[in-house]
């Protein structure tokens, strides 16, 4: 993980303190809502349905076991209890009192947290692969130029008021883990045929109302260069972007509108700093600073990189309930005596993504234990331990099993992404949490899941799409007409994964559906798929060489309350 | 960084009845806008303090010939804020200094609030007309939280990878300790 300096540790204290000032004149009243807004959202308080929403930032989502700890106590001392882990890596806190905001932000600086730019008109956090530095088709590790451009964006003066969010995230693996091709800027760690690292770069994917995949901007950025070419990307967005209306202001609708003129106006800006501005190169990163920040990505200390791998067991003598554990929930590693493993926040009575304040603590112990007190929140909402030996999995998967966190449902239909939904966001049109339990008791039966297989479920509570809906194999979108709660399903959708193929958003099978109905629906399409699938497809390949129609059908005729568009 | 006080301000429109006038007639410390600018340029004399308030759609790329060097004529460029999320004139300001070496006085207006201060001063602003309500000592202790960022600005070009932290840090400590107390 990455190891603060003094001047990392300096800096988020800093915020923290002129936080601290910013909160006291609002609750003075000296800073009237309006102009406070926009200060706390850049600090991750966002206020929602209930209270006031803190998202913590979890940088490219690697978490040590003392800052789970730390979450852990925050919940307990200052929340209900509970957080929930997000699509983009961080986590959400729902019921503290905005008084007590800054009294939570010193205790997160304590641990080297904050929540800078987690909300707000700027560049979050910035994700990645949550298999980086461990994954064994890994090109590139991401991680080290993810911090550095964590720091380069963190309060960059001239990006803090952009016309709308901005996402970036990065991989460097064979297989995108990351869902790159849906942010506003994804980054491919690369190799040319001389062995130099560079990034291809694509902007301008984003879900929300309109679903886009990014384009090629960059074929090969050498990796010093990175910092000055994302500088372009994101002052021609700042400059262009539209501010004139809200759904259009995302860098996706500007790169849409101006197609080859937008990368040649990055390619020339890029050329201006490079050329022209004062030390404009002086952001060119040197060797030394990749070395040292990559120094803090080795190995754990500890750690055996030359330990054999354990003798394995015959599979058929272990419990069936381990081997299904094993086989969805383990990982293959980099080093052969190592795995990764899952530990699912998909579980009966818990929303997807949650955590209590207790589980915190179980997981930050089971990371201290097993995995060298480190942790990795995923893209898809659950936890990862990323260094755990071999022969220590039985062990791990007993301990798990008691938090808690051994469901074998990793890739399943039940471990499927899901938004806070109607219960706490102030935007949703819909609730997801009823909707995901519905779905995740009606599939409870592992037999069933097993022979299911491979699926991504996808829910968001509206077309906002921060449960990611466009890219589900199966998407469920909450939608409100009339003031009632309606559902949308798509299908085929694809994050990029090597599962789901190249980016692509998920096509509507007719009409919405009412809430009552949706788990009928999921079950109708599922089944349509089983009975139609040839030797080894899965979901995704029989939606896709199907097409909708079939899917359609079956689920039109469970409609109850709602009826079928006339075709 | 420098708090204009608009009563007391030497720099003055020129406007008449419906706006601005189409052809100002050369005086000191005016301040034209792009439109009357375009106007009277050619016949403009050189060496007259001249000021230019600009919107922020401007890619100000096409002012440089009267920017820098021997032929630079403006001593002042006024950007605009109208509203205060609206961060195009951070850019506009940052190429102003970082690309053309602009170094007259470059002025933020509009609704420009005392928490913008260390964004502004960053990006090359010296010059600030706060909006009506904002207070002088919060401006002044807004600029006074960081020891130091991670990228370059134009006050400090270099990113942090690129300085001696620890010197800085040695050197910040006690202002550090100040503005943690000011905080609370």
């Amino acid at each position: 993980m990455y190891q603060y300096t003094d001047f990392d540790r300096r800096f988020v204290r800093a915020r923290a303190v002129q936080f601290r000032d910013q909160l006291r004149r609002h609750l003075d009243g000296e800073l009237p809502d309006d102009d406070f807004r926009p200060l706390r959202l850049q600090n991750g308080w966002y206020v929602q349905r209930h209270a006031p929403m803190l998202r913590v930032a979890v940088p490219y989502g690697e978490l040590s076991s003392r800052q789970l700890h730390q979450l852990a106590r925050i919940a307990r001392e200052f929340d209900r209890d509970y957080g929930h882990f997000t699509t983009r890596q961080n986590l959400q806190f729902n019921w503290i009192p905005l008084p007590r905001a800054a009294d939570v932000m010193d205790l997160l600086a304590e641990v080297d947290m904050h929540g800078i730019q987690t909300s707000g008109n700027c560049i979050r956090n910035i994700t990645t692969d949550a298999l980086a530095g461990i994954a064994p088709d890994e090109v590139v590790d991401p991680r080290p130029y993810a911090e550095i451009l964590r720091q380069w964006s963190t309060l960059h003066p001239e990006f803090a008021f952009l016309p709308r969010k901005f996402k970036i995230a990065i991989f460097g693996a064979t297989e995108d883990r990351a869902a790159t091709a849906w942010h506003d800027i994804g980054l491919q760690l690369l190799k040319n045929a001389a062995g130099e690292v560079g990034f291809k770069v694509l902007v301008g994917g984003g879900m929300g109302r309109t679903p886009i995949v990014g384009s090629i901007v960059g074929d090969f950025v050498p990796w010093q260069q990175i910092l000055v070419y994302i500088e372009a990307i994101v002052r021609v967005y700042n400059r262009l972007g539209r501010r004139d209306n809200l759904y259009k202001a995302r860098i996706k609708i500007l790169v849409k509108a101006e197609g080859q003129a937008f990368a040649d106006a990055v390619n020339a800006e890029f050329r201006h700093i490079l050329q022209h501005d004062q030390e404009g190169a002086a952001h060119l990163i040197p060797r030394s600073e990749l070395d040292r920040v990559a120094g803090s990505f080795q190995l754990p200390p500890g750690l055996d990189a030359q330990r054999a791998p354990s003798a394995a067991t015959a599979p058929h003598t272990l419990p069936v309930a381990y081997r299904r554990w094993l086989e969805r929930n383990v990982h293959a590693h980099r080093l052969p005596a190592y795995r990764a493993v899952t530990l699912s926040l998909k579980r009966a009575g818990h929303a997807p993504g949650d955590a209590t304040g207790d589980q915190m603590d179980r997981a930050a112990e089971l990371a201290t234990r097993f995995s060298h007190g480190e942790l990795r929140v995923t893209h898809d909402q659950n936890l990862l331990l990323p260094w755990v030996r071999d022969d220590e999995l039985q062990a791990l998967w007993l301990a798990a099993r008691e938090a808690g966190f051994a469901t074998p449902n990793i890739g399943l239909l039940t471990d499927m992404i899901a938004c806070p939904g109607g219960d706490f966001c102030a935007l949703a049109n819909a609730r997801s949490i009823p909707v995901a339990a519905a779905i995740s008791e009606r599939f409870e039966d592992l037999d069933r899941l097993y022979d299911i297989g491979d699926i991504d479920l996808h829910l968001s509570g509206c077309i906002n799409s921060c449960g990611h809906h466009h890219s589900g194999h199966i998407g469920i979108l909450g939608v409100d007409k009339d003031g009632a709660e309606w559902y949308q399903i798509t299908l085929a959708g694809s994050d990029g994964s090597r599962l789901s193929g190249d980016a692509t958003p998920g096509k509507v099978i007719g009409p919405s559906f009412a809430a009552e109905e949706v788990p009928d629906v999921i079950e109708a399409v599922i089944e349509t798929y089983r009975r139609e699938r040839r030797p080894g497809e899965r979901f995704i390949d029989t939606s896709r060489r199907l097409g909708p129609l079939p899917f359609r059908a079956a689920a039109d005729a469970v409609r109850r309350t709602t009826a079928p568009a006339v075709a | 960084m420098k708090f204009v006080d608009p009563r007391h301000d030497r720099w003055h429109r020129v406007e008449g009845e419906d706006g601005p006038l189409a052809q100002p007639d050369p005086q000191a410390h005016r301040l034209l806008t792009l439109e009357q600018w375009h106007a009277v340029r050619e016949t403009w004399p050189h060496g007259l303090p001249t000021g230019l308030i600009l919107p922020n759609t401007l890619d100000v790329d096409t002012l440089a010939e009267d920017l820098r060097g021997p032929r630079a004529r403006l001593s002042l460029v006024v950007l605009q804020f109208p509203k205060w999320t609206d961060g195009r004139a951070y850019s506009q300001a940052r190429v102003l200094r970082a690309r053309h070496r602009f170094d007259g006085e470059l002025r933020a207006v509009g609704e420009v609030l005392v928490d913008m201060l260390p964004l502004l001063q960053r990006t090359g602003f010296d010059a600030v007309q706060l909006r009506h309500d904002q207070n002088l000592d919060a401006a002044v202790r807004a600029l006074g939280f960081f020891a130091g960022h991670y990228q370059g600005d134009v006050t400090q070009p270099r990113p942090a990878f690129a300085r001696d932290l620890s010197a800085e840090l040695a050197a910040a400590r006690d202002g550090a300790e100040l503005f943690a107390g000011q905080g609370i």
